[in-house]
């Protein structure tokens, strides 16, 4: 599996120094972590299914969506149990996945990231006609029950969720079947040439990154207490969770978490100088430039400034 | 009855206007141009600027509105869709996130608050029983010689033609002595200013808000898609059966579900027919 001891260590180093960073930094900082690690869940959900396959997803947030609508209504209209609701909510994403995978076995490229984007832009719009009693209509819910109180507690939580899910997928990748999903996104023809049935692999990619969606939906919306259909079903939302994952650099697992963290803190450094979504002009701009310089994003120039360095020490 | 029939005329003469700089790029630089109803939504603001903040001339908003959307369209050939090398999925990429930088470059300069534009023609008639605004009456009546415009142009001229060569296959009309590289250009061209004067008729129908790009992307997406690539006849069939839907929808049922029938329309048809109604055998 390509295995080596300093990967354990790296890990080990990094888990360390996630858990004892409530000990140094102020609550207002661990805020943003919080927010850090969840869109950090999302872009590796993205990047499960789009970085590895190549099929680009413009929905993740109607996946995402999802998993936050069905626990928030399951607890708040119907007084299911917390421990009850997140299962099923990421039952259900996974279900949502599944009827988003069905046009993916027919078209490939710009289609798809079409159809995606329309069911994003569809279930905005139901969410807001259908049942408002159950799904609070236009101005969405508030008063869900949060699972944590103080920043540090919300920070532990988020934090071992996003290294847990970081990590299995991380080992996941590392096995042959992670390497035959990135031989997806290289020539999808060549992979069902080599006689793997690329539609089993693409529902797996489709699976496992609903599964995510739908945890990090359910997870972040109990500790918001709150949604709402704009701020979900949005273009800026999808727009945030796919620059991360390209940012930081698709088909890893590392690129997409520096690239969520990056873009949280960014952001967040802004918010002096422009209070409100001019903001995005910034950091849009950050971005474009970025992925215009180096497609493979912030892990490509680490990796190639470590190997800079290394010629510099030989000759 | 004959309400619905009228409106739905306008509407579908208004998307189809909005529609076809969308469908011009995707059939000759077969990329998906994210950004567009960023077009629109700059065409719409600096017509407003011009015409309502500084009260120049109508007509030279529109002009100054058209011909920023052609420096657009080609700076945006220049200096993304060429350093990709036409990569479809970094154009996707890299024109939604233009489009978010535009978005928030309006919320600087304008503001997050909603404007209304003055209607470009003013006036009502009242055509059976249907108040109808001559402002979209007229957007109609353009959208439709726009359109029969350009399938002249595209028919009949050397420029058109190579287009359409360069939209079948970009290698053999290479061979053939045209240069893709200035077919390209013209064509993102005129596509940004298709979408910049799409953009003040759409902007005088609903408002100008920075987030107002997302629908008409939407519609053209839809066009475009159930439509085909490569036709200008589909394009067109498509923006009616888009149109007429929404009102049907917004007369019969509810209006807050006037999109919804769209992206059905759009997920049936790839789902069922990837290459849409009219357009050639592809993928």
């Amino acid at each position: 599996m390509g295995l080596r001891w300093y990967h354990f260590a790296l890990w080990g180093g990094l888990i360390a120094g996630m858990f004892l960073l409530p000990q140094v930094v102020s609550n207002g900082t661990l805020r943003t972590m919080i927010f850090a690690n969840y869109l950090a869940i999302f872009a590796i959900s993205w990047d499960v299914l789009s970085g590895r396959t190549g099929y680009v997803s413009f929905g993740h947030p109607f996946l995402i969506g999802i998993g936050a609508y069905t626990t928030a209504i399951l607890t708040k209209r119907f007084d299911v149990a917390v421990e009850v609701s997140i299962p099923i909510a990421v039952v259900v994403t996974m279900i949502a996945g599944l009827l988003v995978l069905l046009p993916a076995l027919r078209i490939r490229g710009s289609y798809f990231a079409l159809v995606t984007l329309a069911f994003m832009e569809l279930l905005y719009q139901l969410v807001q006609v259908i049942r408002p009693d159950l799904t609070g209509g236009t101005r969405g819910m508030s008063g869900i029950q949060t699972l944590t109180r103080g920043a540090a507690n919300g920070y532990y939580l988020s934090t071992t969720l996003m290294l847990a899910i970081a990590v299995s997928m991380w080992l996941l990748m590392k096995t042959r079947l992670g390497t035959a999903l990135s031989a997806i996104g290289m020539n999808e023809e060549s992979v069902r040439g080599s006689g793997l049935s690329t539609t089993r692999l693409k529902a797996f990619a489709f699976l496992t990154s609903a599964m995510i969606a739908g945890l990090g939906g359910a997870f972040y919306v109990h500790y918001l207490g709150s949604l709402a259909p704009r701020a979900l079903f949005d273009i800026n939302f999808l727009f945030t969770i796919i620059v991360a994952a390209l940012l930081g650099g698709t088909s890893t697992i590392i690129g997409p978490m520096i690239g969520a963290f990056f873009m949280t803190f960014l952001l967040e450094y802004l918010r002096p100088v422009l209070p409100g979504a001019e903001r995005y002009f910034v950091y849009g701009a950050i971005a474009l430039l970025l992925y215009m310089y180096q497609p493979k994003g912030i892990v490509e120039l680490v990796r190639r400034g470590f190997k800079g360095l290394g010629k510099g020490r030989t000759t | 009855m004959l309400q619905i029939l009228i409106q739905g005329l306008l509407l579908s003469g208004l998307y189809a206007l909005i529609a076809m700089g969308f469908t011009l790029i995707f059939s000759i630089g077969r990329v998906l141009n994210l950004a567009y109803g960023a077009y629109l939504m700059v065409g719409g603001y600096i017509y407003f600027w011009i015409s309502q903040s500084l009260g120049m001339p109508k007509l030279m908003g529109v002009a100054v509105a058209a011909a920023l959307g052609v420096l657009m369209g080609v700076l945006k050939y220049r200096l993304i869709v060429k350093t990709l090398k036409g990569d479809h999925v970094s154009v996707e990429i890299s024109t939604l996130i233009l489009a978010v930088v535009i978005q928030a470059g309006i919320v600087l300069v304008f503001g997050d608050s909603s404007k209304i534009l003055l209607p470009i023609v003013p006036g009502v008639i009242n055509v059976a029983g249907a108040s109808v605004t001559y402002n979209i009456l007229i957007a109609t009546l353009i959208s439709w010689a726009i359109l029969l415009g350009l399938y002249a142009f595209v028919r009949l001229t050397h420029t058109g033609r190579a287009m359409q060569a360069v939209s079948m296959d970009a290698k053999g009309a290479a061979i053939s002595g045209i240069d893709p590289d200035r077919i390209n250009l013209i064509t993102w061209g005129i596509s940004g200013a298709l979408g910049a004067i799409g953009g003040v008729f759409f902007a005088s129908y609903t408002q100008l808000s920075p987030s107002m790009w997302v629908a008409p992307l939407i519609i053209s997406v839809a066009v475009v898609i159930v439509g085909g690539i490569g036709s200008i006849l589909g394009t067109l069939v498509v923006a009616h059966i888009v149109g007429f839907l929404e009102v049907i929808v917004v007369a019969t049922l509810a209006p807050e579900l006037r999109g919804v029938f769209t992206m059905l329309l759009i997920i049936g048809v790839l789902v069922t027919r990837p290459q849409g109604l009219f357009g050639r055998e592809e993928l």
